[in-house]
């Protein structure tokens, strides 16, 4: 059997397709959203389930999901197989946790905000009305990935929809939180970014030595809650 | 029961074979950028093969042992000496309390990694103890070793001096051949693409680093924006941003990649990516999935061949 062509599978609109030797690629033709983001994770479950150790990495994404496979326990030849039969055969829901709505306070003031009055000249909006429609929305928490912790929200009102700077900030603190194109987030660890920055929690994104490492799941609802500068560093001095 | 750092070097961290199964919450793999070197060198010392050791770049540290200690160095070729007369890779050395070892000029490769018969007193964190660079946790501190430190061992062990076959030694001639088989979008790119990117040579440039390789020479040449859909990005991806100069992604490396992959890099030459520097020539070579396959089957077989030793 040639294995060297990507299939289709019988599955409606998800195609199969290998990501390198040791890894294969779902991709899903279905909007992005919370419905694809539930079927994802519950493929992505019935696979662990499935190869157990020979399955080193699920990493789902808006509108895929890539495995990773460990090439010392695997049978190349025959893993596309077994992926098509799944799909095939049906898969089971994920238990619907009621998904949680996790509140981060943010700051959207004075040194919190370096980036916050140039997005509000360029979304021709007052500086209050970027907070207002930066905070109204909930949003949906698709997947964490790019940095440690990191999550991809989607749900960015479309007024507040800003091009990334031309040149990235080359320090962009941890808790940072930013708009770029259509997607907001918060910076989990300081990076280099391109992003412009309206606001910083005091919350810790990512914890690595913390029982519970992550603010945040996939599924989860996020809600940005504005803070003053004195709450900012209140919550600040309280994690120390 | 230590060692301590008297010079630091340009990047020297704790690196094991990596975190696996993290990448869903946006944790890199992190760990040795050369694995191969990491195993040989926990190999000569007895240690199980994915343990953690000291990664050196580029530009080595000067190390002071508190303690005896069994060690062995593979990887990168640095002129090394052991209180001012010369040591070398690839064989297990035994050092006293007090004696100093010192990483000099660099003659080949990039990377070197430093494994000692015993364990070091570091926390595992996310189930491997290496450092990840990028987020400031694991290995020492969250951190690259600067001048002073101290790492502690524990169990320190004295093993038997051998050394590795000739077979097992590798030579770094700084012009590589990377082989490739066909990346996630590759079928995107037009012919002129494809062709233009295998018949270049690239040179490594100097903004590369444990994310990734960033390649400079001729552009693949894009006729049209090309958008797609974000999905995980494996260790070896090549990516070709807007400026048409590819990226290969690494060990700490984001994990989902949003520019079109043209090629992926086969697992069974990873661990050459570690030896990259900047002014390297490399070129890609494209081999079926098959091939790829055989390729790390002969690789497991002929690593397997020299552990069971």
């Amino acid at each position: 059997m040639t294995t060297l062509s990507n299939i289709n599978t019988s599955v409606p609109n998800i195609s199969i397709h290998w990501n390198g030797d040791s890894a294969i690629t779902l991709f899903f033709d279905a909007e992005a959203g919370e419905d694809l983001t539930r079927d994802i994770l519950s493929l992505a479950e019935e696979y662990k389930s499935t190869f157990s150790e020979s399955l080193i990495e699920a990493i789902p994404a808006y509108q895929s999901l890539t495995l990773c496979f460990d090439s010392q326990s695997i049978d190349p030849e025959s893993i596309e197989t077994s992926i098509k039969a799944i799909l095939d055969n049906g898969f089971n829901d994920i238990a619907t946790t009621t998904s949680r709505v996790i509140e981060i306070p943010v700051c959207y003031q004075g040194a919190y905000a370096p980036d916050l009055s140039s997005l509000a000249e360029y979304c021709k909006l007052s500086v209050d009305e970027v907070i207002q429609q930066h905070t109204q929305a909930t949003y949906l928490v698709n997947m964490l990935g790019f940095l440690p912790g990191f999550l991809y929200l989607s749900g960015l009102a479309d007024p507040l929809h800003c091009p990334r700077k031309k040149t990235p900030s080359l320090h962009v603190p941890a808790g940072a939180v930013g708009i770029g194109g259509n997607q907001t987030g918060v910076y989990p660890v300081g990076s280099p970014g391109g992003w412009h920055i309206i606001g910083q929690t005091p919350l810790s994104i990512f914890n690595p030595s913390a029982k519970q490492a992550f603010i945040a799941q996939p599924l989860d609802k996020i809600q940005f809650v504005p803070i003053s500068i004195e709450q900012f560093e209140k919550v600040d001095q309280e994690q120390i | 029961m230590s060692l301590k750092f008297i010079k630091a070097g340009m990047q020297t961290s704790i690196q094991d074979a990596g975190r696996f199964g993290f990448m869903h919450q946006g944790i890199s793999r992190s760990g040795a950028m050369d694995p191969l070197s990491l195993q040989l060198a926990n190999c000569l010392v007895s240690n199980s093969i994915n343990q953690a050791a000291i990664e050196v770049t580029l530009v080595g540290p000067t190390i002071e042992f508190m303690q005896n200690l069994s060690i062995a160095i593979c990887g990168a070729e640095f002129d090394l000496t052991l209180n001012d007369k010369p040591v070398f890779n690839n064989e297990t050395i035994h050092v006293n309390s007090g004696d100093v070892l010192a990483f000099k000029g660099l003659r080949k490769g990039t990377r070197a990694y430093l494994a000692v018969a015993g364990e070091f007193n570091i926390e595992s964190l996310f189930g491997s103890q290496a450092t990840h660079l990028t987020a400031g946790f694991g290995g020492y501190k969250g951190r690259q070793f600067g001048e002073n430190d101290v790492l502690e061992i524990v169990s320190p062990r004295e093993v038997e001096l051998r050394d590795l076959p000739e077979a097992y030694r590798p030579t770094f001639s700084g012009n590589y051949l990377l082989r490739c088989c066909e990346g996630l979008e590759a079928e995107q790119f037009e012919q002129e693409s494809l062709a233009a990117f295998y018949d270049t040579s690239y040179t490594i440039s100097v903004d590369s680093n444990r994310m990734g390789l960033r390649l400079e020479g001729q552009a693949v040449p894009l006729n049209a924006p090309m958008s797609i859909v974000s999905s995980g990005l494996v260790q070896g991806s090549i990516q070709v941003p807007p400026s048409g100069l590819p990226i290969i992604s690494s060990v700490d490396g984001q994990t989902i990649g949003g520019y079109p992959r043209i090629a992926n890099v086969i697992s069974a030459d990873l661990t050459l990516l570690g030896q990259l520097k900047a002014g390297d020539k490399v070129s890609c070579l494209s081999v079926s999935r098959q091939k790829a396959w055989q390729c790390m089957e002969e690789k497991y077989r002929f690593l397997n061949a020299l552990f069971s030793s």
